[in-house]
């Protein structure tokens, strides 16, 4: 097939029964998700997680990339109209779209923040598309020690990036790898940390552990640091649309902001918080009206809202092409890939080439939902802001209880759930975020399998992790990257040395 | 930990406890995996060795950072490149201090759900938890004290059981919702 009949095939995959459904609820609960302050994009994505256990892999990946693309849309709104950004992604946006909202412009910030985050998203989609199909025919000389090699530097990379510490990062991660190997082991028979339950024969309920360390963690957390009173959210708000004039005024700000979330989308580790903030600053800098910036510049609120939604395509990237997620988001659409019984890997393309390509054509399309599933459900989230925090947290918590109780019916599910909640509390507190252990614990089953499948092949010798020269030069970024922070250390220390001598 | 000031650093020395903890837990790790059964057939690294490769891991990062905490505290390029916290991305800001009792609060009523869950049943059972969490999260008025937990209680069941047919327990209430 060529290339555009498999993205056709992808199209009516993604628009049959219950596809279209499935897309409208996901954005819309992305929307509603990410303008609730407290429940970031990843949050109401763990929180879908366990109702994609009735559809099939596609439909499933196509919800939750609904609920990323919603999500990022959806933090927008109390922080134009509240001055509490839903998601951390949207503080840039605050900073002209409060201003907007004080000068009775509210509706238009909505508006640019809305077309221009579409926009930002689709442009991302289509370089995500013409980037993840020569990666995926890169990958296929790959075998078992440069899968085994491209996991390990992946997940170094992401530990060293994304964590707040480098040590607790890498800690946090074989603490990810160390959830996978609980249960069965398929190649001997021999039961690993089950303490005698049946229920864990089969492995940690992923499910079940990423709500727990992301949605759980975070209404505790809620709950034990209280924040001061919220503001009151009075009026309506509605959304009015960007004339042709305005959107040419903000034009320059929405190519800066495709291009910023697109590169930092693609490193993993760098979120779309950065990418919003750099944005935000480069979009000032190529202005023609910089001073406008931070007094109520539409071009303040297009930029960081173009590079938040173009943050998606740029992500999925590395996460489709060779399997390593650069975000808690990407992350948790391959751990529902999981729950669907496939593996995620640099494989994934050549092998599962129908779900790419329908994941592909979902992405488009909930990217095209986004404007009027927007513009409808705006009422929706004021309705969901004037409700207490603390109603909020309670039912969230229910949520969580039936939704991991959902998939198996077995009560150590949210038992799970409240373990990890204590766990991801614990890790926050100590500065260990959960992102690497998530990390790991998608990329773990591959890592140890394709491990023992290299000393399988070479009989027990190491050696073929250095002779094969992609392995190799994998090993050796690895080391790199390990060796990196020391290194970062070793020459700040030198130059402070320098100073100080001179001085 | 001794600063230049001579005085005890907080931080440092919870740091030192985390140090601790991730050595002990590589610890409990390793062992637990030496007792690993070898299985029918046996690989060249077997199905204990990843285990303590990873607990061992573990241990070491800890040790590092014991030792890092230890040697580079009072060097300004400490700062994270090796330990310190940053940002983070999908974090929430602004919160306030620290209340260990909501959180012992908040853990207890979740696991008196949970055990209540199946036996009592989902209607039984939601609207106390709904509305203990309401109480130790603090701030909710008197109207959304007694409104909110039913609502919440009926909105989800109404969604749950008949909007994505997921069979929640009845419990109790088993022969008369039937």
């Amino acid at each position: 097939m060529s290339f555009l009949e498999q993205l056709l095939a992808g199209f009516a995959t993604a628009l049959h029964w219950p596809g279209i459904v499935v897309m409208i609820a996901g954005v819309a609960w992305g929307i509603i998700g990410g303008a609730i302050p407290g429940i970031s994009g990843a949050v109401a994505m763990a929180l879908a997680l366990p109702y994609t256990f009735s559809l099939d892999a596609a439909t499933a990946l196509v919800m939750l990339a609904g609920v990323w693309a919603g999500a990022n849309y959806g933090g927008s709104i109390p922080a134009i109209l509240i001055r509490i950004p839903g998601t951390p992604a949207a503080a840039a946006a605050l900073l002209d779209g409060y201003e907007l909202n004080k000068q009775g412009l509210a509706s238009k910030a909505l508006g640019i923040s809305l077309v221009c985050g579409t926009i930002g998203g689709l442009i991302s989609i289509i370089v995500l598309i013409a980037m993840v199909v020569p990666l995926g025919n890169l990958v296929l000389a790959f075998a078992s020690p440069e899968t085994f090699m491209l996991a390990l530097f992946g997940l170094t990379l992401i530990a060293g990036l994304t964590e707040r510490s480098f040590l607790k990062g890498l800690a946090a991660g074989f603490f990810g790898l160390l959830l996978t190997t609980v249960g069965l082991d398929t190649l001997t028979g021999s039961l690993r940390f089950t303490f005698g339950r049946s229920e864990l024969l089969s492995g940690m309920d992923i499910v079940s552990v990423m709500v727990g360390l992301f949605a759980v963690s975070e209404m505790f957390y809620q709950i034990a640091h209280p924040a001061g009173r919220a503001p009151e959210v009075e009026g309506k708000a509605s959304t009015a649309f960007p004339t042709l004039a305005e959107l040419r005024s903000v034009s320059r700000a929405t190519v800066v902001g495709t291009i910023v979330g697109i590169i930092v989308g693609i490193m993993p580790g760098a979120g779309a918080t950065a990418s919003s903030f750099v944005a935000y600053n480069e979009a000032k800098r190529w202005s023609k009206r910089p001073d406008l910036f931070g007094k109520g510049s539409l071009e303040g609120v297009a930029a960081p809202e173009t590079a938040n939604n173009a943050v998606q395509g740029g992500d999925l990237v590395p996460t489709l092409a060779l399997g390593i997620p650069g975000s808690n988001s990407a992350a948790i659409m391959l751990a529902a890939l999981i729950l669907h019984g496939i593996v995620p890997g640099p494989f994934l393309m050549s092998r599962h080439t129908d779900l790419v390509f329908t994941l592909f054509a979902g992405l488009i399309m909930v990217n095209l939902l986004m404007i009027p599933v927007g513009v409808v459900i705006l009422r929706g989230c004021m309705a969901i802001l004037k409700l207490s925090p603390p109603v909020l947290v309670g039912a969230i918590l229910a949520i969580v209880v039936i939704g991991t109780y959902a998939g198996d019916l077995f009560i150590l599910n949210p038992l799970l759930a409240l373990g990890f909640g204590i766990i991801g509390y614990g890790m926050r507190v100590y500065g260990f975020s959960a992102a690497a252990t998530v990390l790991g614990m998608v990329l773990g089953g591959l890592v140890e399998s394709e491990l023992r499948r290299s000393l399988l092949i070479s009989l027990g010798s190491w050696s073929i992790f250095v002779t094969r020269p992609i392995s190799a030069v994998l090993l050796v970024m690895t080391v790199g990257v390990l060796l990196y922070p020391a290194v970062m250390y070793a020459r700040t220390r030198r130059r402070q040395v320098q100073t100080a001598r001179t001085a | 930990m001794e600063g230049r000031t001579g005085k005890v650093d907080d931080g440092a020395r919870r740091e030192l406890a985390v140090a601790a903890f991730l050595v002990a837990f590589g610890g409990v790790v390793v062992a637990l995996a030496r007792r690993i059964p070898p299985g029918v057939y046996t690989d060249p690294l077997g199905p204990a060795a990843f285990p303590i490769a990873l607990g061992a891991g573990i241990a070491i990062c800890g040790l590092l950072l014991g030792a890092a905490m230890l040697t580079f505290r009072g060097h300004s390029g400490f700062k994270s490149t090796l330990a310190e916290p940053g940002p983070d991305d999908d974090q929430t800001t602004g919160s306030g201090p620290f209340s260990p009792a909501r959180l012992i609060g908040a853990i207890a009523a979740t696991a008196v759900y949970l055990v209540g869950f199946t036996p009592l049943g989902y209607l039984v059972v939601t609207p106390p938890y709904v509305l203990a969490i309401m109480v130790i999260h603090g701030g909710a008025g008197r109207r959304s004290l007694l409104v909110g937990p039913l609502l919440v209680t009926a909105a989800l069941y109404a969604t749950f059981r008949y909007g994505l047919l997921i069979p929640i327990p009845d419990g109790i209430l088993e022969v008369v919702l039937r």
